[in-house]
């Protein structure tokens, strides 16, 4: 990436990304499935399935979202900069008694959990609701051209 | 190659013209010492890296391992066919004589399609501060219920809270199909194709994923930073790519398929 670009960039975040649950957004279930259109030896490796993909809609939520709309301060509009991460530190603070979690904390936890050997069909996720996001696109999605 | 307990993971597929050394170095799946190369039959080349066959795969590393190889092929160029992860063949020889064999009209398409294009991938938040205070002043109900909140002790007053909590995020969700659909029609003119889904988080607007030809990357890169400028302190854009076509590989094969658009 060159320095040119960079300074185009004041606005739009270009880092690159390693963090774990953008690289699943990206790659899971997505890409060739070769096995659809050619028949070749597969080899059957154990693939450890991962869902980072956790919505919570729960009460909890509901909770947080009321009392960061409570906190603020509408009068000094534009200048406070609590941000996004400050919802998601208090909704993880409350993830140890109450059930909700950040994404990135529930990959890793269900990846360790599956290196250790528990049982690797879809685990419920701990959060009340699950849901796996909708694609809108103008064409037939994958999981209709695997049939 | 293979010998017991050894397979053949595979990344993708690319054009014959790339070197060795365009995947010399790059770190591979399952095995950190193991090469990733290339394996080369009618014009065609699948990128490989021997796994051990006793492990699982699927570990974080294994993940951003997959994602890095296909990555930093589509940097240098384009088409780039990225497989599913977790793709893993019996063999060198099941690479050449029975994937690339079977394959090759198909992958053939695939290039034709995506000769020069690359995925670019938004993902957009909302600010938290800033988009909850449009709904208090938009929604009479939100900011009536603060008020009546106000000053009340923690434990009281636990429905106007729920409430005040479920309006906000029905108000988020309203603004989030409106700010959605501005994305799409700012960035999709410069776009082949695109592909949106709804964001895993509570303040997330929607990560969209856009096929870029070399010729518009520009013009796209402009107008996604005209767009990050326009929502500043109100959505954080982020803009990860050149990127693999994880999202658009699956359709270029198929459509060829049905006939030329």
């Amino acid at each position: 990436m060159t320095v040119a670009r960079q300074q185009q960039s004041q606005y739009l975040d270009r880092a690159s990304s390693s963090a774990l649950v953008d690289v699943v957004d990206l790659i899971l279930d997505k890409g060739l499935v070769i096995d659809v259109y050619v028949r070749v030896s597969l080899v059957g490796i154990e693939i450890l399935t991962i869902d980072a993909r956790i919505v919570v809609a729960s009460v909890d939520t509901y909770l947080r979202f009321a009392e960061a709309t409570n906190r603020l301060d509408i009068a000094r509009s534009g200048t406070e900069t609590h941000g996004l991460p400050g919802l998601m530190d208090q909704i993880q603070e409350s993830g140890g008694k109450k059930k909700t979690k950040g994404a990135l904390e529930g990959v890793k936890e269900s990846v360790s959990d599956l290196l250790q050997g528990d049982d690797e069909e879809d685990r419920e996720p701990e959060a009340e609701e699950r849901t796996r996001p909708r694609r809108t696109r103008g064409s037939t999605s994958h999981r209709e051209r695997e049939r | 190659m293979a010998e017991d307990g050894r397979a053949c993971y595979v990344y993708g597929v690319v054009t014959d013209d790339r070197t060795d050394e365009s995947v010399k170095d790059l770190p591979a799946v399952g095995d950190p010492e193991a090469p990733v190369t290339l394996v080369r039959h009618g014009g065609q080349a699948a990128v490989v890296s021997e796994v051990p066959t006793g492990k699982p795969l699927g570990t974080p590393d294994d993940l951003r391992t997959h994602a890095r190889v296909l990555d930093t092929l589509a940097a240098q160029s384009a088409p780039v066919l990225p497989f599913r992860f977790g793709t893993v063949v019996r063999d060198i020889t099941a690479v050449t004589d029975e994937l690339l064999t079977e394959g090759h009209d198909d992958f053939a398409r695939g290039f034709e399609r995506l000769q020069g294009c690359a995925q670019f991938t938004v993902r957009a938040r909302y600010e938290q501060d800033a988009v909850l205070r449009e709904v208090v002043l938009e929604q009479p109900e939100a900011a009536r219920l603060r008020e009546e909140l106000r000053g009340l002790p923690e434990e009281a007053g636990y429905d106007q809270r729920i409430q005040l909590g479920r309006l906000v995020m029905d108000s988020i969700a309203a603004k989030r199909s409106v700010d959605a659909l501005e994305l799409g029609r700012r960035l999709g003119p410069y776009a082949l194709a695109s592909v949106s889904e709804e964001p895993s988080s509570a303040e997330g607007l929607v990560n969209a994923s856009f096929l870029v030809e070399d010729g518009r990357r520009q013009a796209f890169e402009e107008a996604a930073e005209e767009l990050a400028e326009h929502w500043h302190g109100r959505v954080r854009m982020r803009l990860l790519g050149p990127l693999a076509p994880y999202d658009f590989v699956a359709d270029a094969l198929r459509e060829g398929k049905e006939g030329d658009e």
